[in-house]
């Protein structure tokens, strides 16, 4: 809760400051703003609500290792856009401030426990995320993703709302607790209660980005900057999922076994239509859009084990790999990384850049020992017992994306090419090796 | 620990050596970590099962990270260390064995191969069984021929899913019982329905087909062989594909034991189509190079065949066939190698005469092809004769179509050699065998006829691990009924 208040406070200040038009400074204090966070969501023990009776906002002790994923990932986020971010001298502090606001949406959507609470964070998380996807006023393709993402997002939200307002109808709460009471009291969920899940269901998968509710996702990537990119497909990303888990593993999911057959559909056409519909992409963006889609599918058979264990690893896994590769597209941004025809050869003439995509794409691509292969381990074994078709489909898909990947990274060690030797700025190097490091060493937290 | 350890450690200092001494550092690291290896045998007993690395903790999600080696093991920590050591003399003279970055992912490679062999859990080996895909693919990437990306995707992307079905079938064997342990795994298998066990077989079998190859998984090794650098063919067919074997012996058989008997005809099937289609499409290639690889699948079907007989001599006379494989394989791709590096030439018919311009060479050819073809007093007669003696008990008719294998080498070895060495010189000349070269030769020829004159002392040594997991097999066997 604290954490909360002193990332909104930061990035109120940070609004202000920006007035001075001095990127540094902005910098510094958010840097500032989300370390005292983290430290702060790191010693937050008691997991009791500091306002008494008031009990909407609650993080779990699951909850707290997801929000400190979060607080982390938006300050790598934040490090690695800084060189875009001062260029457009403008907007500096308009980025910083938005970023901390929606973050601290995704803070509420980790730790609600009604619906009340949950709504305004999503739309606390999302509005400002509509507003850094547009920021960059004269460019077509962004203001076309920011119309697009608008307007589809509000949609999704409409429909949350239906579904909100169905699910009250039948049980008559809002809070998580009461609403579980209901559903296991019931003999009979109310068909009231189904439709409203459904809604529900139906703007969640829109949020995380899920087959069908995809079509949204490439173009929005394609139009942001890398930095708003990297932090809609990983923190938002997180939030979403950690929501839906929470809600879908215990709450909803409990009523019925409907949604689950409408979720393994989702689940393996999200693998397979991701990762084909990536192999023909030559745009960069699009291509890790749609192999976030797959990995979005693998994130979702956690929803029916419950266990925030295995999301967490794997989310690390894969948000680990994404700030490192959006972090070295813009490293490499004056040779136009978004055509991946640019980056041939990048990584025999740059060994640095070149090791951190090889292992970040074999992260990626579920090669042990790293932390991605961990983490599709863990929700692998998970599922194993109740739904063998499904990790069967998930294994044959990580095939393809495995083809992928690796086609990429032999693309990227070409030897005869054009690639000239890179610069990378302090700031780049840091993040990369933050993020190099989790990717390979981060699973061993499970040991502990 | 440090037997495992070392490898990593040279990896990562190969980068710090100056490049003129990068290739003396590169033997004498390899001989070090022959030496450990050997400091360990020093203090073995056969008898008993040495960990190297055993934390008595409990760890999350079954694993248990236990790592050691008995005589089955040690056997082929001692093969892996050798033959690294021997392919970095063979190398000693070319361009490579002056790159650094070279240099490190041989010895990545070797504890990859390391890790595979000493792992005594079933995530530990899927884990370095998988590690050792980065570095070869690294290695036939850069150093490999240009253009070879689409045969290095196929590669890559066929072992890749042969190792999923493995994965999915350690987890099914891991999370029915929590724990990953060798041990623990072994006994559990015991109590899995036959026919349940009988797919996780085939989950294994695709994983270990693929990297064999059996007969109709071989299709990416050819090309792949062709296109590699000669480093990389000889890891690729001396070691890695020896992983496949021995994770046959040691993980697919006990730890599915109840399921294996239904897949052993087919496996066994395979394995004799392998034999006599690997050698007959030998005895038609032009390419040395390819010729040498279909030889290659002809010589593992056999040892796949007789590894699922799992008796106790077959797979005593099956581990000597590996190491007299190894051995085969890496004489004859340094062989072709040879004569590709200093005629430019791999097609059979454009050689002949090497033998006058080169007599040094033509001798130790020879020798290596009479290894390969198993005459009498070679390791690889003992090993074929015994393993053929074992199919003939399984099934008269499959001891037939397997002995074609002493025919059919014979035909398609000294073809090779013939039609390269002797006749009329198509060339001018041809620069004689160095001493590095005659080295790697001699070792590779007393190695095998010392093994061939006394196969008793490998078979004495790992006979005791053998017995071991048959005891253990047996005994909860008889348990449960």
């Amino acid at each position: 809760m604290d954490a909360l208040i002193v990332i909104f406070i930061t990035g109120l200040i940070g609004l202000f400051v920006g007035m001075m038009k001095k990127p540094v400074l902005s910098l510094s204090i958010s840097v500032l703003g989300l370390i005292s966070a983290f430290i702060l969501m790191l010693y937050y023990k008691s997991y009791e609500s500091p306002f008494g009776n008031y009990n909407g906002l609650n993080f779990t002790p699951s909850g707290n290792i997801f929000a400190l994923l979060v607080i982390g990932l938006t300050l790598l986020i934040v490090l690695s856009g800084f060189n875009y971010f001062k260029k457009d001298i403008e907007h500096t502090a308009d980025y910083y401030g938005l970023i901390l606001f929606s973050l601290c949406g995704a803070l509420i959507l980790i730790g609600f426990t009604n619906f009340f609470m949950f709504f305004l964070g999503l739309e606390i998380m999302s509005i400002p995320v509509y507003v850094l996807v547009g920021i960059r006023k004269q460019n077509t393709l962004s203001s076309e993703a920011s119309i697009k993402y608008f307007f589809t997002g509000s949609f999704a939200t409409g429909i949350l709302l239906f579904g909100i307002a169905l699910v009250y109808g039948a049980s008559g709460t809002f809070d998580l607790n009461e609403i579980s009471n209901s559903v296991s009291i019931w003999k009979e969920a109310p068909a009231m209660f189904h439709v409203g899940v459904l809604f529900i269901l139906a703007a969640f998968l829109f949020k995380v980005g899920a087959v069908p509710f995809h079509f949204w996702s490439p173009d929005v990537y394609q139009g942001s900057t890398d930095a708003v990119m990297s932090y809609m497909a990983t923190v938002v990303k997180i939030a979403a999922l950690y929501s839906f888990v929470t809600l879908f593993g215990s709450v909803l999911g409990a009523s019925g076994n409907i949604y689950t057959g409408i979720l393994e559909i989702v689940i393996i056409a999200s693998f397979f239509l991701g990762y084909v519909s990536a192999l023909k992409q030559s745009n960069f963006k699009r291509l890790l859009a749609y192999s976030g889609i797959s990995n979005t599918g693998f994130a979702l058979l956690s929803v029916f084990t419950g266990d925030f264990g295995s999301l967490w690893i794997f989310l690390l896994g894969y948000t680990a790999s994404t700030i490192a590769l959006m972090t070295v597209s813009q490293a490499i941004e004056k040779i136009d990384s978004e055509d991946i025809k640019n980056w041939k050869g990048i990584g025999y003439k740059n060994p640095f850049i070149g090791v951190v995509v090889l292992i970040s794409f074999l992260s990626l691509a579920g090669i042990p020992p790293l932390t991605g292969f961990f983490g599709k381990f863990l929700l692998l074994s998970g599922n194993y017992q109740n739904h063998l078709t499904l990790v069967i489909l998930a294994l044959i898909s990580s095939v393809i994306g495995a083809f992928l990947y690796l086609r990429f990274v032999i693309n990227v060690f070409a030897k005869e090419s054009h690639a000239e030797k890179i610069c990378i700025g302090p700031l780049h190097i840091t993040v990369l090796i933050i993020s190099t490091f989790v990717s390979i060493f981060g699973w061993t937290i499970i040991l502990f | 620990m440090i037997l495992l350890v070392l490898p990593f450690v040279f990896a990562l200092a190969a980068f710090l050596i100056p490049e003129k001494l990068v290739k003396y550092f590169g033997l004498v690291a390899a001989l070090s970590s022959l030496a450990v290896a050997l400091g360990h045998l020093a203090y073995f007993n056969p008898e008993h099962l040495v960990y190297i690395f055993n934390p008595n903790k409990a760890f999350p999600m079954g694993l248990s990270f236990k790592m050691g080696y008995d005589g089955l093991s040690l056997t082929m920590v001692l093969l892996v260390n050798s033959i690294v050591s021997i392919i970095l003399l063979a190398n000693y003279r070319k361009e490579l064995a002056e790159n650094k970055l070279f240099t490190s992912l041989v010895f990545f490679m070797q504890a990859g191969l390391l890790g595979v062999f000493l792992a005594q859990d079933g995530m530990l080996f899927y884990t370095f069984w998988e590690i050792t895909l980065i570095p070869i693919f690294l290695i036939l990437y850069w150093f490999g021929k240009q253009d070879n990306n689409s045969v290095l995707l196929k590669f890559f992307i066929y072992t890749l899913l042969g190792s999923l079905g493995m994965l999915l079938s350690f987890i099914f064997l891991g999370t029915s019982v929590q724990s990953f342990a060798y041990n623990d795994l072994i006994s559990s298998g015991l109590f899995i329905p036959a026919k349940i066990a009988c797919w996780i077989s085939c989950g294994f079998l695709l994983a270990f087909a693929i990297k064999i190859p059996l007969f109709p998984f071989h299709t990416w090794q050819p090309s792949t062989y062709t296109t590699a650098p000669m480093a990389g063919t000889m890891l690729l067919s001396a070691l890695m594909l020896k992983m496949a074997l021995f994770g046959m012996i040691k993980w697919m058989i006990p730890l599915t034991f109840t399921g294996i008997q239904d897949i052993k005809w087919l496996i066994i099937t395979l394995g004799s189509i392998g034999i006599v289609y690997g050698a007959v499409i030998a005895i038609k290639q032009k390419d040395i190079k390819t010729l040498f690889a279909y030889a290659s699948i002809s010589h593992v079907g056999l040892i796949a065949a007789g590894i699922i007989l799992f008796t106790q001599l077959s797979l005593e006379s099956a581990i000597i066939q590996i190491i007299n494989h190894s051995i085969v394989a890496v004489g004859l791709f340094f062989a072709a190698d040879i004569i590709e590096s200093r005629t430019g030439k791999r097609n059979i018919y454009e050689l002949g005469g090497i033998a006058k311009l080169a007599p040094r060479f033509g001798f130790w050819f020879a020798a290596m092809t009479f290894v390969s073809v198993s005459v009498p007093f070679t390791a690889g007669f003992i090993g074929e004769f015994l393993l053929i003696k074992e199919l003939f008990v399984a099934h008269w008719f499959v001891g037939i179509i397997a002995s074609t294998t002493l025919v059919l080498g014979a035909v398609y070895m000294l073809r090779a050699y013939q039609l390269s060495m002797f006749g009329a010189p198509k060339m001018t000349q041809f620069e004689d065998l160095k001493w590095n070269e005659i080295l790697v030769f001699a070792l590779l020829t007393v190695s095998a006829i010392v093994i061939g004159i006394s196969p008793q002392c490998i078979m004495n040594f790992v006979k005791p691990s053998i017995e071991h997991i048959n005891e253990l097999m047996v005994g909860g066997l008889n348990f449960i009924k």
